[in-house]
């Protein structure tokens, strides 16, 4: 109960402060027939999932499927996402592409820089007859990655300046596994490797067909991707240390930088040394709660929190964020407190 | 956000075994982690069996590396917007639109998106469909001659439809017989500011 009122206070705290960024998604999913160039927005009912029948029928040339989903922002306007595309054929292989990692919670795939994600690729319908055509024998495996730069969010990017990574031909039908346990971003520009973001973007394409007097050319059949977020870092001021706090607590500032878009972040205390994994006493008015598409940094101002500190001695306190990839400690301190008033005096008496 | 929403976000994280507490990851930790993996991909490549090379095949052509091309779902769509609300529409579903709805093209700052249907449920006072077959949305065939009129001269901004759903029409793959050739096919040239 006492967890609940804490965040009760943080959370109405933190909203008093600033302006409330407004986010809403709207999916769209449309259908481009090869090769007319005949586009169709199948959009009219789009929800978190579903199936439906191809609205227009699928000529011998294919048609290609994409699925997107645009996020309003009222701070930072329009921005879309490619979530999948598709391209179905009488001849041209299948693939199905799922990226996952340890956040479950987005529509977006996203990680964290120092987390392992999974990519896996199923090819089927590959052909290797001598008259088969040559878009039934292969399919091309592409790796783009593109940074975000320094505190880009991804708004507004530019996706023809993503790199090709990797790029690779596949001729056998499988399923194919992949661990990445660390980025393929780039660097460039970030003052830390925790501190890099971008997004991963992985693709099977069919290859260019030319039969029948049409030319098709080189189309997605399956893409995802992943975003990478940078690892958080905190820091408390307002006390050191080995500092002997005195009669009343000192005002704290915690410092928060990127946290996770989903994440809880606090401050506890807790009596000794530090000992990492201890649990504590969540410290009044320093809890954060994110659910975010983007990092978020924020600062805190902790004051009058003496009734967490139940009684005089070494304490340390924490600060600590939660995300779906566990616990992290982000700074500590630990000082001495002792809230004893010494009176030295004399008793006399007269009579 | 409401409070009791915050709340059960902690509910939301997965229930599986948590990882103990640690200490936020350091840029040396992951360096080291980067080399590590730089020096299992240069092993595997190194390792990587050699192409096949079929000699009765000509070797293709060297290529240079494709460029990321990847599409813009906004840069293949028109937008309509009116009144604080906008939708998207494929190019080329616009068949007429009229000078004094120009304005109604462009999107203002901070209107909210709505599908197509939600968006012309709103708007029927201005915008009208016409229902096309998918030959007609190739070029393949005319619009009916009436339609063609009507589209010319609607005062509405007028989206072709498929099953309800907005969709592209190319132009006519051949020109219409000499007897129609004085009606301006809006699939011909496609009256847009």
């Amino acid at each position: 109960m006492k967890l609940f009122q804490c965040l009760l206070v943080a959370s109405l705290t933190c909203g008093s402060g600033f302006s409330q960024e407004v986010i809403s998604y709207l999916n769209y999913i449309r259908q481009f027939q090869t090769p007319s160039g005949v586009v169709f927005d199948a959009s009219n009912s789009v929800g978190q999932s579903g199936s439906m029948l191809s609205p227009l029928p699928i000529q011998k040339n294919g048609a290609r499927f994409e699925l997107w989903t645009i996020q309003s922002s009222s701070v930072s306007g329009v921005s879309e996402y490619l979530l999948s595309s598709s391209y179905v054929a009488s001849y041209i292989p299948t693939a199905s592409l799922t990226l996952s990692s340890s956040d479950t919670t987005s529509p977006v795939p996203r990680t964290r820089v120092d987390q392992p994600f999974y990519v896996t690729y199923t090819i089927g319908g590959l052909l290797s007859g001598a008259t088969d055509p040559d878009a039934s024998k292969a399919v091309t495996y592409q790796h783009h990655v593109q940074s975000y730069g320094p505190g880009g969010t991804g708004a507004n990017l530019d996706r023809t300046q993503a790199i090709l990574y990797r790029e690779e031909k596949i001729e056998k039908n499988a399923t194919y596994n992949q661990t990445f346990t660390i980025t393929s971003i780039p660097r460039d520009g970030f003052s830390s490797a925790t501190k890099i973001r971008g997004e991963e973007r992985f693709t099977i394409r069919s290859l260019p067909d030319d039969r029948d007097g049409y030319h098709v050319d080189s189309l997605i059949i399956d893409s995802k991707t992943i975003q990478i977020w940078p690892v958080a870092d905190g820091s408390i001021s307002g006390i050191t240390n080995g500092q002997k706090v005195r009669y009343s607590v000192p005002q704290l500032t915690l410092t928060l930088n990127d946290l996770y878009p989903f994440s809880t972040t606090y401050l506890q205390a807790y009596k000794g040394n530090p000992v990492l994994g201890t649990t504590g006493a969540i410290i009044s008015g320093s809890q954060l709660v994110i659910n975010d598409s983007v990092p978020n940094s924020r600062t805190l101002v902790v004051s009058n929190y003496g009734a967490d500190l139940a009684d005089d001695g070494t304490w340390t306190m924490e600060l600590i964020t939660k995300t779906p990839f566990g616990t992290d400690r982000l700074a500590y301190v630990t000082f001495e407190l002792d809230r004893t008033m010494k009176v030295n005096g004399t008793v006399t008496t007269s009579e | 956000m409401k409070p009791w929403i915050a709340f059960s976000l902690l509910g939301l994280l997965p229930v599986a075994a948590e990882p103990p507490m640690r200490d936020a990851t350091t840029h040396e930790e992951l360096e080291l982690r980067y080399r590590k993996a730089m020096q299992e991909e240069a092993m595997r490549k190194a390792n990587a069996p050699a192409p096949q090379v079929d000699p009765a095949k000509k070797p293709a052509p060297a290529k240079p590396a494709e460029p990321a091309k990847p599409p813009t779902l906004l840069g293949q769509s028109d937008i309509i917007c009116f009144n604080g609300v906008a939708t998207i529409v494929p190019k080329r579903a616009i068949l007429q639109s009229p000078q004094n709805l120009a304005s109604r093209l462009q999107y203002q700052a901070g209107a909210k998106l709505v599908g197509w249907k939600d968006f012309y449920e709103l708007n029927r006072a201005w915008i009208t469909t016409v229902e096309v077959s998918e030959e007609q949305a190739q070029g393949d065939s005319p619009l009916a001659e009436d339609t063609q009129k009507k589209v010319v001269k609607s005062t509405q901004l007028v989206v072709a439809t498929f099953k309800g759903g907005p969709i592209s029409v190319l132009p006519l793959k051949t020109p219409p017989p000499e007897g129609n050739a004085s009606a301006k096919s809006p699939q011909q040239t496609p009256s847009k500011p």
